[in-house]
Order: structure tokens, then C-alpha cells, then sequence
């Protein structure tokens, strides 16, 4: 009963959606209040129902319904509850129904907390998004339908992908989701923009606050989706340039620069027809993102031509929503008047600078991750761009982009003094190429580029702070006042240091453990010794556990330096027998300035498992967790930054003259 | 029927979803200009809140404020924008889509839902695993018993073997177990098409050449074998000969009398194979009126209409069916595997009292069975299981 009241929910949520893609809009086409304000409700049932369909779903993964193809082939009833819930969205039309229910929540958000966005711009965002709504509902439920149903139903179901057993990845793709289709209701305000044919601060200033929120979520699943693979994968990378994290990377880097050139419209009427471009370009990369994962393409070129239903779907989709938006903005934008004129040297040039290396660096990602497809699907041949290309291509763009980061806060509006700003930053300056050679003295074997990028990133990080205290006068004004100054300030402009000091922060923390990372492979016997990195690690054997669903060789090594005991490891490989797979499971001592990470790779033969010897594989990453601590502070730092109140200032309580503000300043 | 309850709740929420704009409160209409005034006016507050903390010089604030107030009369000049026209017209077209919403719906649920289908939680199903695992026993056991007789094991052993494993979805075990007996003299036709089905269905549906000889075999020892006749239109078929697949399947649809078991999967696979030569659909003859032999099972509109009840009902249905199995042994009191039936149909209904006296029934009838037919061993068990 639970599935039909599912499918029936879906099939309601669509015809809403449709609904919802034409009154709305025709309402603001024929000055029509009532059809407007329709979307209001449009939004919030769609999200009613869409949600009710993802509870049914969840709740037949939860008991374990296997009267549901969905959840027979995705789950089975001896894994532990916590991935029962999470494979509602592991399977293909589980994370659809999971793409639309994000998708109907900034609807509905936008419906619900939008009362300062005009009734005629809030009806053509609403129906726009709903246009989104319609096409995705109608692939899910005409090609991916996540409540078919089978009779008799199977015992047990058919997947335990343990791999998938592990929280973070749990929350992977709902935190990805949530970002990258977050920006579908930035994509909806420009084209309803381009529709309305007005772009000005009001509207920079309306969509600023979901621009956040979206990049918010992006950058916190991208965030976790690494430090899953860094501990769950066991090779002790945390970015592998594979192209299902290209995909959620370059919507990532153009909705940064999107997030800086909404600024410059709000402040300075300027970069409006730019604005709106990333804006489309931001959500069709996420739509890409989605074609390219969800049609099988990535597997192969060719399992996606075998059964190509789906991927041409998805495809249609695409090509509707990225040519209808772009032959739009083609059409609309050249009328967008532009805004005021500034000089080379000035906070808009600083902030031109950070669009144009984040576009650069997008576009060179996308190559890098379509030119495979495009070689198999042409000539034939499999070929892999790797780190090499990315690493070449990439790091040299960001590099500048992080060494204007530093100045850009400084910089004012229109033309900005830059022998003042070098004045102020030349302590900074020096600083940071001290630190540079600090570290080239106290290490070895590192590369050039990596002390080359300790002293950017050592700049970017006192150059943010230094701004900081500028602001407020740290060090100029007694401390009470310069706190008081702080307390002021607007929000946003901490979240800005916050962000900016994080990226610093994650900056040394991919460094540090990618230059002087050291690792150790060794085929060793019980009682033998490795050092690493300062530490010394015996290895003691492994003996044979049992865990609730699989069977486990853990290993013990007792970590030891300067013959003082420090840790004891336990890596382990876990042996699934439902799923016939293995997995590792990594064993980690964390600390601030580095981590000893430990795993058992596979036995050499039966024969040498049964001897006692193993391959171990121990890595020491200096300064890995900075990654981390730099991301968190990056979502932080948006957060604050969410949390402005300047954001919700809009409507009026009564119609309102310039000179008829008597609110104090902030 | 709670089912269908909660169906006309959701449309009925839907629809309230459409008409709610009809009452909503009467705001004020936000619109674009006042908005875009508030939010330069708040520009020039922040304007003046830097200066006033040293972060920008007189000059340029100065500067800034006349920019911002350029824009602010520039805002003045822009055309109003269209008049609204309030909340009353329109109201119509809102009725009208909050009927749509559900009908429209309900008609799309029509053609994907399975309303009949109730929810099976893995934690209901306790006793299907248990049979489950008896069942796997009992092949085991029987296998083994096949295998050891110096004799080869009887030929309908193996048959039943060979069932069983189709039913577990062991299609290639059940092929293996049929293989044992193909070569004997007391191999039927049926046997034979049997053993073409378990080769066809292991392989995925794919006639392969094995196959095709088996069905040559069956076809040529009975060509009136249905099962042999319909395997080799399948045969002819994938072997791109659809014509002559489709006229075959044709011939013997010509010569039945309507009331044969095979007809409906003949017609249904006729058009199938049809549609794509693009040839007229076939329909089954009107079905002879059956003398109400109360053997016969189910009909298809018995089925039909079982699958329109609702819970209750349904179980109503059921107990009919039961009870005319039960009369019908009245009659024919030796029929072992009817009363087996009236056992597990009682079971399934929780009726253990009548369960087991058929069970005692079947045990009686089946004392002149072999000792290593494994319906004595279910016997026993369903017996046991019943008396705790």
C-alpha cells in the first residue's frame, strides 16, 4: 500500500508542476494577482508531495519491501539500518526522486521566505523553476520509476554494496544534491530576469541569499565527498580527479565566480548580462553533471548507446534547458543596459580578474573530463586524462587568482589607490616569503611550486587578516572600540574573512599533504619494524573478527616514536559474503599537524596470509586536515554571510522615500 | 479500501493546494520599483555607515551617494510596471485546474500503479523463508536420492526434480535434471518440451541450438504438443523467420476450440510477433461455454475481479474457491494432490483446524505412495509444524 501512495503522490506532484510552469507565468504576462500568487501554493504542495513519495520510498527500504524492484536491487534486509535509509537515494531512481525533492525544497523556499521579491518576478521564478520540475518528474516517472513494483516478491534483495556502507558517503549525495541542484533557483530567477528583461541591484540582491545557500551545500559535499574517499578508499588521496568529482567541481567554481559577480551587480549595477550568464551556465554545468553520472555514459561509451532510453532523456533535457536559456539570454541580454565604468585598478577589476581565472580554470576541467568521452565516443579508443593534465593546467590558474585574493578586499570600488593598498600589505608580503623559505629550510625534496604555494597561501591567509583588523582598526583604536567596530560590521564581511582565511587554511592543507606526503609499501612479516616520518610502527599480525555483516582480518600495529608509545592501529579488510566484496577499512591517527594512516592491502596468496605476512601500506600526510578545517571554514564563512540581515531588507513595511529612512545604520 | 481512502485525501489536498491562492489574504502587491528603491536606499546607508567608520574618504562617499541617487531617479523614469489587476479575476481557471490536478493524476496513477498490491515487509514473511528453506531440503534430499538409485532414479523423479527447481528460479539445475532422462524409452513429447523450456528460460529466452533440436525432437513424437508448437515459433522467430513463426502459432489457434489452457499465451505471443511484421491482431474465439466442471480453476474473469476487490473482499472470494475444492473432494475423495491444495489454501487462511484434517486426508491416501515421494515428507512436516 505504502509504494502505490508513493506513486500516486508523484503523479500528483508532476500534474501541480505543470501547472505551475504556465499560470504563474501567464499571470505575470497578463498583470493576473490570483495566478501569480498561485505558484506560492504550487511550490510549497509539490514539495508536499514529492516529499510524501520520498518518505513511501524511504519506508519501503526501511522494512525492507521487496514487492519493490527499487529496493530488491538496491538493498537487502541484513544491512544495518542506518544504509537501509540511505539506499532510498543510493540507486539510480532513488537519487532522482531525492534530485526532485531538492529541486521542489528552493521552490518552495522562494515560495515561502521570498516575501520580499516582487509578486511578478517571484511568479516567473517560481514557473521557470517549475518548467525544471516538470521535465525531471516526467524522466523519473516515465523511464526511472521508482515504485515499480514485482510479484511474487524475491526472498531478499540483491545488493549490500559495502563500499557504500559508510556515513560519510551516506551523506554524500544529499549534500551534493542539494548544492548543485540549489542552483537550478539561481538559473530560474536569471531566465525569469531575462523574461522580465531587468536586471538591477534589487534583483542581485533577491537571488543572493539562494546563490549562498546553494554554494554552501556544494562546497560541504564536495568537502565530505573527499574526506570519504580519503578514508574509505584506502589510498590516502583525497581528490583523484575522477570525473564524478570534476562534475561537482565545476558547477563549484563557477558558482564562486557567479557568487563575486553578483556583488559587483548588487553594489555597482555593473557585470549584469555576465551575472546572468553564470548564473545559466552554473546550473547547466550541474545538469551535465547529472547527464554524465546518471546515463552510464562515464562507464562506458558504449553501455549508454545499449540502452539509451535514459541517457537520451536526460539528454533532451539538457539540450532544452541549455539552448532554450542561452538562445534567451542571446535574445534578451545585449538590451541589459550597462552599469557604471571603473578603472583598471579597482575592486570590479580585482573581482573581473576572479571571474575570468575561476571561467579558465572551469573550462579546463570540462575539457579534461569530456575529452575521454568525446575520444571513445569518436575515434574509439579509451583514454584517461588524469592528475598529470589537471595538475599542469589547473594550479597554475589558481596560483594568481590566489594572489589577487589578497588584494581584492582592499581594493575599493570604481579605482582603488594600489600604492596605498602595497604600503599597507608589505609586512604581509615579506611574511609570507619568509614562510615560503621557512619551510624550504626546515624540509626536504619538496618542489619548487610547493614553497612557491606555502608563501601564497601564508599571504592570502595574513593578507585576509590583516584586512580584517584594517576594518576595524585592530592596533589604531583602543580594543573596546575596535571590538565595537567589529560587533558593526556587517555580517557579510566577516563571512568574506571567514571564507577567505578557510581557503587559505585548505590551501595548506593540500599542500602539505601532497608535497611532502610520505608513504611506506612493505611485505611484512609479524614483529617487523617500519619507520616513517619520525615514527616508528611494528607491525604485531592480524587475527580474524567477526562484524555484524561481514567477516574482518584486522591488523594491529603499535606505533611508537622515540621509543615513547603513541598509538595502536587497527586497519582492517572486510569481507561481505552477501556481496562477495571486500573493502578496506583504514586506520587513522589524526592529528593537527599531520595524519599516520595505516591499511592492509591484500594478501599475496593464501599460502602467505596463512604464514602471518602482509602488504601494509602506511602513509604519513602532513597537515591533512587543514583540508577539512579549511572547508568547514569556507561553509562557515557562508553562513555568516547568509545570515546578514542586509539580505532580507527589500519591501518596504510603507511606501518609502530615500529621505524617510530614520533606521540606524548597522 | 483504506487504500482508495487515502488516494481521495491526497487528491482532495491537491485540489485545496489549487484553490488556496482563491483565499488568500489580501497583501499588498510587491512590486518591482518599490523594491528596487528600498534596496538602494539601504545602499546609501551603508554608504554612509563606511564613512562614517573611516573605511571610504568624504570624497568618494560623496561620490557613491550621487551615483546611488542617479540610480534612484533613474528608477523614478522607467515606465510603471503593469497594472495588476488584484485578486478577483481569474478565479474560474483555478477551479477548473484543481479538478484537473487529481483527475489527470489519477488517470496517470491508472496506467503505473499496481493498487492491488499490498506492502510485504521483510519481518511478514517469516514463514515464506521457513518453506523456503524446507523446500531446498527436500530437493537436496530427493536429488541425492535420484543420483544413488542403481537404477537411475524413476523418471517422474527427476520430472519433479526438475519442477521444483523451475518454480525456485533454478533453471539451469532444472534443465540438468531433465537431461538425466531425455534418452530413455519412456520419454514423452511433454518431457521433451519441457526440457527445451528449462534450456530457453536458463538462457535468458535465447532458443539456442540445443534447444532448437529438443523442441525438433518433441514436435516430431507429438506434433500436436502445444508447448512443442509454441517453443518453435519462439525458435523460428528469433531465428528472424517471423512469418512463418506467426502463421504456425496461427494454424494451431485455427484448430483449438477456445477452451484450451494455451490459447491466451498463443494469442498473446501471435501478436506479439504480428505487431512487428504488421500483420491484423488476432482475437481468441469466443470461449465455448465449459460444462462447470468443478475442477476448473480460477477463470480469467474469476482473476479479474479478484484483483478489483478490496481486502475483505477478496478474502470472501477466496474462501468460495476453497469451499468449492472442498466439495469437489466430497466427490473424488482419492485425489492426493487436491487435498495437499485444500491443506495449504486452509493454512494460508489461518484455518489450522481444517488444514489438518486434510493433511490427515492426504496422509492417508498417501500411505501407498513410494517412501522417497517428498509429498510425504511435506505431509509430515506441515502435520508437525501444525500440531504445536
Amino acid at each position: 500500500m505504502i509504494p502505490e501512495i508513493g506513486q500516486f503522490a508523484l503523479a500528483l506532484a508532476l500534474m501541480i508542476a505543470v501547472v505551475q510552469s504556465i499560470l504563474p507565468i501567464l499571470g505575470a504576462a497578463h498583470g493576473n494577482l490570483l495566478w501569480m500568487r498561485s505558484a506560492r501554493a504550487s511550490s510549497v504542495a509539490q514539495f508536499v508531495f514529492i516529499g510524501i513519495a520520498f518518505l513511501a520510498l524511504m519506508r519501503s527500504f526501511i522494512v525492507s519491501d521487496f514487492t519493490v524492484v527499487n529496493v530488491v536491487e538496491n538493498s537487502h534486509s541484513l544491512k544495518p539500518m542506518l544504509y537501509k535509509v540511505a539506499g532510498t537515494w543510493g540507486s539510480h531512481e532513488g537519487s532522482l526522486l531525492l534530485w526532485v525533492l531538492i529541486l521542489a525544497t528552493f521552490g518552495a523556499g522562494v515560495a515561502l521566505l521570498g516575501s520580499n521579491i516582487p509578486d511578478a518576478l517571484k511568479a516567473r521564478t517560481l514557473s521557470v523553476q517549475a518548467w525544471i520540475s516538470t521535465g525531471f518528474l516526467s524522466f523519473l516517472i516515465l523511464t526511472s520509476n521508482p515504485f515499480e513494483r514485482v510479484f511474487p516478491p524475491p526472498l531478499d534483495g540483491n545488493d549490500l554494496n559495502p563500499l557504500l556502507q559508510d556515513v560519510g558517503l551516506a551523506m554524500h549525495p544529499p549534500l551534493l544534491y542539494f548544492g548543485y541542484v540549489g542552483f537550478s533557483i539561481v538559473f530560474s530567477f536569471a531566465v525569469a530576469a531575462l523574461i522580465e528583461g531587468r536586471v538591477d541591484a534589487a534583483w542581485a540582491r533577491w537571488v543572493r541569499p539562494w546563490t549562498l545557500a546553494a554554494w554552501m551545500s556544494l562546497t560541504a559535499g564536495i568537502a565530505l565527498g573527499s574526506w570519504w574517499a580519503y578514508y574509505e578508499l584506502g589510498w590516502g588521496g583525497w581528490w583523484f580527479w575522477d570525473p564524478v568529482e570534476n562534475v561537482s567541481f565545476m558547477p563549484w567554481l563557477l558558482g564562486t565566480a557567479l557568487l563575486h559577480s553578483a556583488i559587483v551587480t548588487e553594489k555597482r549595477d555593473a557585470f549584469k548580462s555576465w551575472t546572468i550568464l553564470l548564473a545559466i551556465l552554473t546550473f547547466s554545468l550541474s545538469l551535465l553533471g547529472t547527464f554524465i553520472v546518471r546515463s552510464g555514459l562515464l562507464t562506458s561509451v558504449h553501455a549508454f548507446a545499449v540502452d539509451p532510453e535514459r541517457g537520451l532523456y536526460i539528454l533532451g533535457l539538457l539540450g532544452v534547458s541549455i539552448g532554450g536559456s542561452l538562445g534567451l539570454y542571446a535574445w534578451r541580454a545585449p538590451a541589459m543596459e550597462g552599469g557604471g565604468l571603473f578603472a583598471p585598478i579597482s575592486r570590479e577589476a580585482g573581482l573581473l580578474v576572479n571571474n575570468l581565472l575561476l571561467g579558465a580554470a572551469t573550462g579546463t576541467v570540462l575539457f579534461g573530463t569530456l575529452y575521454p568521452l568525446f575520444m571513445e565516443a569518436v575515434v574509439g579508443t579509451k583514454i584517461s586524462v588524469g592528475p598529470p593534465f589537471f595538475n599542469a593546467a589547473f594550479i597554475p590558474m589558481m596560483l594568481p587568482l590566489v594572489v589577487v585574493m589578497g588584494f581584492g578586499p582592499f581594493l575599493s570600488w570604481k579605482r582603488a589607490d594600489l600604492k596605498g593598498i602595497f604600503q599597507r600589505l608589505r609586512f604581509v608580503a615579506v611574511l609570507a616569503g619568509l614562510s615560503g623559505l621557512a619551510v624550504w629550510y626546515l624540509t626536504e625534496g619538496g618542489p619548487v611550486l610547493a614553497y612557491l604555494s606555502v608563501a601564497i597561501a601564508v599571504w592570502l591567509l595574513l593578507a585576509t587578516l590583516r584586512e580584517w583588523t584594517t576594518r576595524i582598526r585592530l592596533f589604531e583604536v583602543p580594543f573596546g572600540d575596535a571590538m565595537r567596530r567589529a560587533r558593526n560590521m556587517p555580517r557579510s564581511s566577516h563571512g568574506m574573512t571567514l571564507a577567505h582565511a578557510g581557503l587559505a587554511v585548505a590551501m595548506l592543507g593540500f599542500i602539505g599533504s601532497s608535497a611532502w606526503k610520505s608513504e611506506e609499501i612493505v611485505f611484512v612479516q609479524p614483529g617487523a619494524e617500519i619507520a616513517i616520518a619520525g615514527f616508528d610502527v611494528r607491525f604485531d599480525g592480524v587475527e580474524r573478527v567477526q562484524g555484524p555483516n561481514y567477516v574482518a582480518d584486522r591488523g594491529t600495529l603499535t606505533v611508537t616514536r622515540d621509543e615513547e608509545p603513541v598509538t595502536i592501529l587497527f586497519p582492517e579488510r572486510r569481507f561481505y559474503p552477501v556481496a562477495q566484496s571486500s573493502t578496506t577499512e583504514s586506520a587513522i591517527r589524526s592529528t593537527l599537524a599531520g595524519d599516520l594512516y595505516a591499511s592492509l592491502a591484500e594478501p599475496a596468496s593464501e599460502d602467505t596470509a596463512a604464514s602471518g605476512a602482509w602488504t601494509l601500506r602506511i602513509l604519513y600526510e602532513p597537515l591533512v586536515n587543514f583540508i577539512w578545517i579549511g572547508a568547514a571554514m569556507l561553509v562557515l564563512g557562508g553562513g555568516l554571510s547568509l545570515s546578514d540581515r542586509r539580505l532580507r531588507v527589500g519591501v518596504p513595511r510603507r511606501a518609502i522615500t530615500p529621505a524617510a529612512q530614520a533606521t540606524p545604520a548597522e | 479500501m483504506m487504500l482508495w481512502g487515502i488516494f481521495s485525501a491526497l487528491a482532495v489536498a491537491a485540489a485545496l493546494f489549487m484553490v488556496l491562492p482563491l483565499f488568500g489574504a489580501k497583501t499588498r502587491i510587491a512590486n518591482r520599483q518599490a523594491g528596487s528603491v528600498s534596496i538602494l536606499a539601504d545602499q546609501l546607508r551603508e554608504v554612509d555607515a563606511d564613512h562614517e567608520r573611516g573605511l571610504i574618504s568624504a570624497a568618494d562617499a560623496q561620490a557613491a551617494r550621487v551615483e546611488i541617487k542617479r540610480r534612484l531617479l533613474a528608477l523614478s523614469r522607467l515606465p510603471e510596471t503593469k497594472r495588476m489587476d488584484g485578486i478577483k479575476s481569474g478565479r474560474a481557471l483555478l477551479v477548473v485546474v484543481a479538478l484537473a490536478v487529481p483527475a489527470t493524476a489519477g488517470a496517470l496513477y491508472a496506467s503505473l500503479g499496481s493498487p492491488q498490491m499490498s506492502s510485504m515487509t521483510f519481518a511478514d514473511r517469516e514463514d515464506e523463508r521457513t518453506q523456503r528453506v524446507e523446500i531446498t531440503d527436500l530437493t537436496e534430499r530427493l536429488l541425492e536420492r535420484l543420483k544413488n538409485d542403481p537404477n537411475g532414479g524413476p523418471t517422474e523423479g527427476w520430472m519433479l526434480l526438475a519442477q521444483t527447481y523451475m518454480r525456485m528460479e533454478r533453471y539451469s539445475d532444472a534443465a540438468a535434471a531433465i537431461a538425466n532422462v531425455t534418452e530413455r524409452k519412456d520419454v514423452t513429447s511433454a518431457i521433451l518440451s519441457q526440457y527445451a523450456e528449462a534450456l530457453i528460460v536458463a538462457e535468458g529466452g535465447i532458443v539456442t541450438p540445443d534447444a532448437r533440436t529438443v523442441i525438433a525432437r518433441a514436435r516430431q513424437m507429438d506434433p500436436a504438443n502445444p508447448a512443442a508448437s509454441y517453443y518453435e515459433a519462439i525458435a523460428l522467430d528469433q531465428a528472424g523467420d517471423g512469418e512463418e513463426a506467426h502463421d504456425l502459432l496461427l494454424a494451431r489457434l485455427n484448430g483449438a476450440t477456445g477452451s484450451e489452457s494455451w490459447v491466451e499465451l498463443f494469442v498473446a505471443q501471435a501478436n506479439r510477433i504480428g505487431e512487428t511484421l504488421g500483420r491484423d491482431v488476432v482475437r481468441p474465439a469466443p470461449i465455448a461455454p465449459m460444462d462447470a466442471a468443478p475442477s476448473s480453476g480460477p477463470t480469467e474473469d474469476d482473476m479479474a475481479a479478484a484483483a478489483e476487490m478490496s481486502q475483505s473482499e477478496r478474502d470472501t472470494f477466496i474462501r468460495s474457491m476453497v469451499d468449492r475444492l472442498a466439495d469437489r473432494l466430497e466427490n473424488t475423495p482419492d485425489d492426493l494432490d487436491g487435498w495437499l491444495r485444500l491443506a495449504g489454501a486452509y493454512q494460508v487462511l489461518g484455518d489450522t483446524q481444517k488444514a489438518q484434517v486434510a493433511y490427515h486426508q492426504a496422509e492417508r491416501l498417501a500411505q501407498t505412495l513410494p517412501d522417497d515421494d517428498p509429498r510425504r515428507q511435506t505431509i509430515r512436516e506441515a502435520l508437525t509444524g501444525l500440531e504445536q
